[in-house]
């Protein structure tokens, strides 16, 4: 078992029954560790595995075989909401990382109940009587925090989220996922339904949150450009298989261009490119 | 005139039980749950067995409680850990819950012949035995509104919330679903359960068919109650729902006494919602066509 601090995946199996009949083996054997406070982004395109890697790390895919571990703690065992005790997510569509119908105070507030989720005594019995949240002081730290995040939130805190634009649910989302300092951030496509303005505002938000925390974090995107100018390593993923891996600066002499025409290559040598593999990302 | 007003009041507050239960698995928790139509039935044996056969009548409603809860339970598992879709969770404990309930009861109708003496206790504002259960309903609907207000507020109540409202986003943060989800509609149940033993005890007799679209009732009741105050916060939300409960028991009393055939009750009410969710803005998690709940 492996011990080592930070996000360990090891000899990880996952497949999935094709529509029909059929199956398709997506990851076999497939290994990847990334150190204590990386920011590693990964690209690749549908199909490639990306996102299923991130539900496989956060336990909304169950592994067929393998094992990951974070900070030693060996995650496949565990559910997934076990897993977010140590896990921040923030999900592709912004109506899907919140809770549309409760209020800022109140996402906020659930996040921040993460790491130590709400038993069924707290709210049965004794405890419950000093237990209403979000109180006075709850709502007083979180404008504090997005104050100092230089948000637009902290006056709207009484407010419904389903009422945000979505480049304001998808900030609220990634707070929300910082909150606590989780030992691991899983960005999914976390700008992919943002207009250019929104998306700039969320990964400033981005870098900053994650350089503050020095949190483990894993981004998966479809932009080039994103994956160039963002995090500390770059990784490509072709049909479950590794074909790329860049630290910052053997990134530095990486353009869009290049990365697209090695990701070309790369596959071509491979020969395995198939036009069906859109399911899986 | 006025002995139907109050009578229709009465009625009203024996179910508001029902009603909040049904606002806590549709609205709250996002789970449309057939059990209600079972428990409600299940509640009213419950109590009319045990307050027959001389036991207290707080225990009587006590464990009427704890079989809804159990009832309640059980759908709950069956659809969180054996994967039954909701509708047919609930189905199944329903259809079960009617040979358990005639088991019970031993017959298919219990009579309660004496007014519980926590009633005659009452002050009866002169109004004689009618104001005096309209005091003790009253009550006893206010005091399940706080405490379910209070509840929910609580970080488990919010956690419920929440998975009603975003089941994958509330996993991510943490929150057991299958726990929840089971918790919520026992709890739910419970308060069904109590409703069927008030109604029983209210109108002095338990039977076996009593739950019959009840699910239907308290969904009307739900939608009054919404649409009459238009609450924007969860207390109020509760309130109306009491409220709701008052004005269809109301409606009822008001169409008796216009002639209906009480024979033709439900037929009226089901066409009434149906309207409702065909015409109407409503839109009923897992039972309007355009609207899919989300599995874990």
């Amino acid at each position: 078992m492996s011990t080592a601090p930070g996000l360990s995946v090891e000899e990880l199996s996952w497949g999935h029954p094709l529509p029909g009949s059929g199956w398709r083996q997506l990851f076999s054997g497939f290994s990847l560790s990334c150190p204590p406070g990386q920011f590693l982004v990964v690209i690749g395109s549908n199909g490639s595995g990306k996102s299923t890697l991130l539900n496989l790390v956060a336990g909304t895919l169950r592994q067929g075989a393998g094992r990951i571990h974070l900070g030693g703690r060996p995650l496949h065992r565990l559910r997934d909401h076990q897993r977010a005790r140590w896990i921040g997510r923030v999900m592709q569509n912004p109506l899907e990382g919140t809770c549309p119908g409760l209020t800022v105070a109140e996402n906020l507030r659930l996040a921040e109940r993460r790491n130590r989720p709400a038993r069924l005594a707290s709210g049965f019995l004794i405890s419950a009587f000093g237990g209403i949240h979000p109180n006075a002081g709850d709502c007083r730290r979180y404008r504090e925090l997005l104050a100092g995040l230089r948000l637009p939130l902290a006056d709207r805190l009484d407010e419904q989220v389903g009422q945000l634009s979505g480049g304001q649910r998808q900030s609220l989302s990634l707070v929300m996922a910082t909150l606590g300092s989780p030992d691991l951030l899983l960005l999914d496509e976390h700008t992919a339904a943002l207009d250019p303005r929104a998306e700039a505002m969320v990964m400033a938000l981005t870098d900053r949150l994650v350089r503050q925390l020095g949190t483990t974090a894993l981004m998966v995107t479809h932009s080039i450009e994103q994956a160039l100018s963002h995090g500390d390593r770059l990784v490509m993923l072709h049909e479950g298989g590794l074909i790329g891996d860049w630290n910052a600066a053997e990134r530095e002499f990486l353009n869009p261009a290049a990365v697209r025409a090695m990701y070309s290559d790369a596959i071509t040598s491979m020969g395995t490119i198939s036009t069906d593999a859109t399911s899986a990302s | 005139m006025f002995s139907l007003w109050i009578g229709a009041y009465d009625q009203g507050l024996a179910y508001a039980g029902l009603a909040l239960g049904t606002y806590l698995t549709l609205r709250v928790l996002n789970f449309p749950d057939l059990t209600v139509d079972g428990s409600f039935a299940l509640g009213g044996g419950t109590a009319a067995v045990l307050i027959s056969q001389g036991a207290p009548v707080p225990v009587a409603l006590g464990l009427a409680i704890l079989f809804g809860c159990l009832a309640g339970t059980v759908t709950g598992l069956i659809h969180t850990r054996l994967g039954v879709n909701d509708l047919f969770a609930g189905i199944l404990t329903t259809t079960g819950l009617y040979s358990i309930t005639l088991r019970l009861m031993g017959r298919s109708n219990i009579p309660l012949s004496e007014t519980p003496a926590g009633i005659l206790a009452l002050p009866d504002l002169g109004l004689g035995l009618d104001g005096q259960w309209a005091v003790g309903l009253t009550l006893a609907t206010l005091g399940m509104i706080l405490l379910i207000s209070f509840l929910l507020a609580t970080d488990f109540g919010l956690s419920l919330r929440a998975l009603g409202n975003n089941p994958t986003m509330a996993r991510a943060n943490g929150i057991n679903q299958r726990r929840g989800l089971t918790v919520g509609i026992a709890a739910a149940n419970g308060l069904v359960a109590l409703a069927g033993a008030l109604v029983a005890t209210y109108q002095g007799f338990a039977d076996v068919t009593m739950g019959i679209g009840s699910l239907i009732l308290g969904l009307g009741m739900v939608i009054i109650g919404e649409s009459v105050l238009r609450p924007r916060s969860l207390p109020w939300a509760l309130l109306a729902v009491g409220v709701g409960a008052i004005l269809f028991r109301t409606m009822i009393a008001i169409a008796l006494q216009l002639g209906l055939e009480p024979v033709d009750l439900k037929l009226a009410t089901a066409l009434l919602l149906l309207i409702a969710l065909a015409f109407g803005r409503l839109r009923i998690p897992g039972l309007s066509a355009d609207q899919g709940r989300q599995e874990q």
